[in-house]
């Protein structure tokens, strides 16, 4: 519902040329019109119709594709390098899984999209009235230089593999440009998660801000103090520096309070627990005036006990005002929360797609890889995997899919941490404060907040953090040097029942080697094996 | 040794001159840092484009020797280049920051000892220990024994020109190691703080240890059991042999407890104890606890300063593993595969091999070194919110007097369950830098290893005439 005053500009406003892009190659469905007019994401059939429309326009192209190249396979089938044949085969239709649970997955969620974005607005305009300024004119920036990117790869390698290993003589090799439609449709959509992360992130790295911002204005405070009275100390140390040496109260007293407090813990903890449902609740310490007084900078020691910290305090700073800031770290600690729940949700939203590219990824890398060795020991590969042949463009699709791939994965690394470090920064503030009623404050809201936490999954098999990186590459490595390894053992064994085929006809070796001709061929590898380790 | 190895780094190249100064002469300060890195350019392309110089177009060199060649060629470029760009970025400016945040951790770190009264222990903490200098020699001699090996190979092969294959073979090698070494150098540092701060953590702790049993005594505040409550006054006074005299004192009066009638004399004995305690320890007490918050600011400080640290070095580490598995696969393969079949047949291969060898088992001496430390930090770290937690546990006087310091180490505990969730040295998060780490690279090599020496090197090297 736009508002009549809107505090702050919908994060969607910056993704007017990606909606547009996304809605005519048909990656999302939702409302043309709405969006350019509301700026927002609403359900709409006649997108959903199109979208499907032109899904099966790619599925019945992509079909015709792989019928019209199939033909240059048959040499794969006749020349029984089965291990290539069948890695082909595998991964001849994964672009198009990849492509259609993209598509569909969007159809599902289109209306939860829409909500998700009119989520973020929401905590956009909490942090606004807790003064902490976001600015998404870099999110526009991003995304302009993600399609950019995005266009850059995608044309170098269809027209670099079209000029190169395409024989463009055919009207049907036009065909080719279909290829490139899965990853560029993939792409498009990853472009909306990513973005969408990278604002989370920078939310999260707001609320840092906020706070760290919160502990320096204290610092200054604290300093301007102790300027201002060279004879005491800064009063981070006063409070520390005074009840040692006039503390007359004996032991006697603090101890009573001690018991006192241990009678009245339950009734702290049961205030607590009521504290984390409603926000106004948290830390009702006020039970203990001693602990008041004690943590307030207070010069003059007799009244301690009984004076209220809020009178005798100069209002600097907003961190040595306790009621005030508690309200501020709480509201701020709420829209971390939120944030949180926002990124579970994209991630919800996102998992299926994540996980197919993932697989994608892996796959593509390893079997690109793959071919490209076969390529170069002059073996014959799938026509869908030509690009392989040239190792320049191998390299191109290699950083574009890879890219893809760790981008996303760093970004939800570093989403994850920046919304970790809210607690650090949270502690801070009241380190520096050194005020007990404030303590007990960042106490309550950083067990709340270890509680928060946002951790990227792709459906919960593997979390998208950095440690899953190091090990996918672990696992790609090792399958390459195995597929490697499996490929020169067969080219051996075909070299050798070759050579001794040749040796057969050459040498007048007639006998007992014709016969065994028509064996089966384990016994030609007996036979090969056994002739010839005695000349070795 | 910090000293030599920071104008070893300086003279190759890896840190800019006067690091330590932000406002000095620009292009004095990264002459070196643009002549070396030409130097090694010129040599790596010069030997590409030139085919001449390398060891891979000497006749003597079979194709297992140009393939090795060429691997540890490409790998040190990869190494050399990837660590040199990262050094540029970081420039000077990380140094500076580095000894500004350590100058005021340290004077803080010199308030507190001088309140909690250690300084006499100082002399102490400087003094470095047997295994200290052990190590630097160790890695020292490592390092001579690699450089000197390789020149002086080199030098019999191409004579006066041996500086530009040495400039492609060893040298990225040893940069990323020194680059490494400076690693080692700032994770020491911080490390040491950490300890400084456990001990003044320890301080208080001991501190609390000794005022814990009066309170004891004073705590129980109630009428009756005064026989048990007699006896485990004088168990803890002796235990912590507070002046013989009094403890002697206690016993003899001890069987005359036993009558209901002393009841009253008993109870003035305890607060005697009390009060003299608490005299006793009033001194020190109130010295040490002030520390605490300063302790807690200070702990947060150097974790900062170890993020910092982390983000520059870290993206370093991460080549440089990927260089020492690589090399010590390789050289694993190389020397079980072919030296123990071939050999001594071909002077060159031979050579290889051994390159192989010395660079891996140099460069894992390095990545162990970082490892170790890192965890090192890491635990002592973590040891401080043990101390803490101790603390806490034994709840001293001036912890019962107020809630702050309660809410105050509360605070700092729960600071640290966040840390903990934010950081540990990490190369760009791919991989923790602790002995977790070995165990993951140990699993992947022998799994590569197993697959490696599968493969059959027996017609390569027949083709090559080394077999027959």
């Amino acid at each position: 519902m736009s508002q009549p005053t809107p505090l702050v500009q919908p994060l969607l406003l910056q993704f007017q040329q990606l909606f547009f892009i996304s809605k005519i190659v048909g990656v999302l469905p939702q409302d043309l019109d709405k969006f350019r007019h509301k700026n927002m994401l609403e359900k709409s059939r006649n997108g959903m119709f199109y979208m499907l429309g032109v899904l099966s326009v790619y599925v019945v192209l992509y079909n015709l594709l792989i019928y019209s190249f199939g033909e240059e396979d048959r040499t794969l089938k006749a020349s029984q390098s089965t291990l290539t044949f069948v890695i082909g085969l595998f991964l001849t239709y994964i672009g198009l899984i990849m492509m259609a649970t993209d598509q569909l997955t969007a159809l599902f969620n289109q209306g939860q999209l829409g909500e998700l974005y009119e989520r973020i607005r929401v905590v956009d305009e909490r942090l606004y009235r807790e003064e902490c300024l976001l600015d998404n004119s870099c999110i526009a920036k991003r995304i302009r230089i993600m399609l950019i990117m995005t266009f850059i790869f995608e044309i170098s390698i269809l027209v670099a593999t079209y000029i190169n290993l395409v024989d463009y003589t055919q009207w049907l090799s036009l065909l080719w440009i279909v290829s490139a439609v899965p990853t560029f449709i993939n792409t498009l959509d990853k472009i909306w998660f990513a973005v969408s992360l990278y604002a989370l992130k920078e939310r999260f790295e707001a609320i840092n801000a906020t706070l760290e911002d919160l502990v320096m204005e204290h610092e200054k405070y604290k300093t301007w103090l102790s300027g201002n009275d060279a004879t005491t100390a800064t009063v981070g140390n006063r409070t520390t520096d005074h009840p040692p040496q006039s503390s007359p109260p004996p032991q006697y007293d603090s101890n009573l309070e001690y018991l006192y407090k241990e009678l009245g813990g339950i009734d702290v903890g049961s205030l607590r627990g009521s504290g984390s449902k409603n926000r106004n609740k948290v830390a009702p310490i006020a039970h203990s005036m001693n602990s008041f007084g004690e943590s307030i900078p207070t010069p003059y020691k007799p009244q301690r006990m009984n004076t209220n910290p809020m009178i005798n305090m100069a209002h600097e700073s907003e961190l040595s005002n306790a009621t005030k800031v508690e309200e501020k770290l709480n509201n701020l600690c709420q829209v971390h929360d939120e944030i949180c729940e926002i990124g579970k949700a994209m991630n919800g939203l996102w998992s299926y797609p994540i996980l197919s590219l993932m697989a994608y990824g892996f796959l593509i890398f390893t079997a690109q890889l793959y071919f490209l060795y076969c390529a170069t020991q002059f073996q014959s590969i799938p026509s869908l995997f030509r690009s392989a042949k040239n190792p320049f463009i191998t390299v191109i699709v290699l950083v574009y899919t890879s890219g893809k791939c760790i981008y996303l994965i760093y970004l939800s690394w570093k989403t994850s941490l920046a919304s970790k470090r809210t607690g650090i920064s949270l502690h801070k503030c009241g380190v520096v404060a050194d005020d007990n009623l404030l303590y007990e404050i960042v106490n309550h809201l950083s067990l709340k907040l270890l509680n928060h936490s946002v951790d990227f999954s792709a459906c919960g098999f593997f979390t998208l953090d950095m440690e899953t990186l190091y090990g996918v590459s672990g696992g790609i490595t090792s399958y390459l040097i195995i597929l490697i390894q499996f490929n020169l053992a067969a080219q051996q064994a075909k070299d050798a029942i070759q050579s001794f085929n040749s040796f057969n006809d050459t040498a007048g070796f007639v006998g007992a080697a014709t016969e065994m001709d028509n064996e089966s061929s384990t016994l030609y590898d007996m036979v090969t094996t056994t002739m010839m380790s005695p000349t070795y | 040794m910090i000293q030599i190895m920071n104008w070893l780094s300086m003279a190759i190249g890896l840190i800019p001159l006067n690091r330590q100064q932000l406002h000095s002469n620009f292009l004095v300060d990264y002459v070196m840092m643009v002549l070396v890195p030409c130097l090694y350019l010129i040599a790596y392309f010069g030997i590409i484009v030139m085919q001449r110089f390398g060891l891979a177009f000497l006749d003597a060199c079979n194709s297992v020797c140009r393939l090795s060649n060429n691997l540890f060629m490409h790998l040190g470029a990869f190494l050399y280049v990837t660590i040199f760009v990262m050094s540029l970025y970081r420039r000077k400016q990380f140094f500076v920051d580095f000894e500004t945040h350590l100058a005021e951790i340290d004077v803080v770190i010199k308030k507190c000892r001088q309140v909690a009264d250690l300084d006499k222990s100082r002399v102490k903490a400087v003094k470095h220990s047997v295994a200290y200098h052990f190590t630097w020699l160790f890695v020292f001699g490592v390092f001579i024994f690699a450089l000197y090996y390789d020149a002086s190979a080199l030098y019999g092969t191409f004579g006066e020109y041996a500086i530009i294959p040495f400039m492609v073979s060893s040298f990225p090698y040893l940069a990323g190691s020194i680059i490494q070494g400076e690693f080692i150098y700032h994770v020491s540092v911080i490390s040491n703080r950490f300890e400084q701060i456990n001990t003044l953590f320890e301080k208080i702790n001991q501190e609390a240890r000794r005022r814990h049993a009066p309170i004891q005594v004073f705590d129980i505040e109630s009428e009756g059991k005064k026989q048990e409550r007699k006896s485990a006054v004088i168990a803890t006074k002796t235990a912590f042999g507070i002046e013989q005299k009094l403890a002697d004192e206690m016993k003899r009066q001890k069987s005359p407890h036993e009558d209901e009638d002393e009841m009253n004399t008993s109870d003035e004995e305890d607060d005697d104890i009390f009060d003299y305690n608490d005299t006793n320890t009033e001194n020190t007490e109130s010295t040490s606890e002030t520390n605490l918050p300063d302790l807690f600011k200070l702990h947060d400080k150097i974790l900062s300063l170890s993020v910092l640290t982390n983000g520059e070095f870290g993206p370093q580490c991460v080549p440089y593993m990927a260089a020492c598995f690589v090399v010590s696969i390789f050289g694993i393969f190389l020397e079980t595969k072919v030296n123990f079949i071939v050999g001594g047949k071909s002077p060159v291969l031979d050579y290889m091999t051994y390159l192989y060898v010395i660079w891996s088992i140099t460069t894992m001496v390095v990545a162990y070194i970082v490892l170790r430390l890192c965890c090192n930090a890491n635990n002592h770290s973590k040891q401080s919110a043990m101390i803490v937690h101790e603390i806490m546990q034994k709840k001293p006087a001036f912890m019962l007097s107020n809630d702050l310091f309660y809410n105050k180490m509360k605070s700092f505990t729960l600071q640290f369950l966040h840390w903990e969730g934010y950081f540990q040295f990490n190369g760009i998060g791919l991989f923790a830098l602790d002995y977790t780490f070995i165990f993951s690279t140990v699993s992947a090599a022998t799994s590569y290893l197993i697959v490696l020496l599968q493969f059959d090197m027996t017609a390569i090297l027949r083709s090559e005439g080394l077999m027959t």
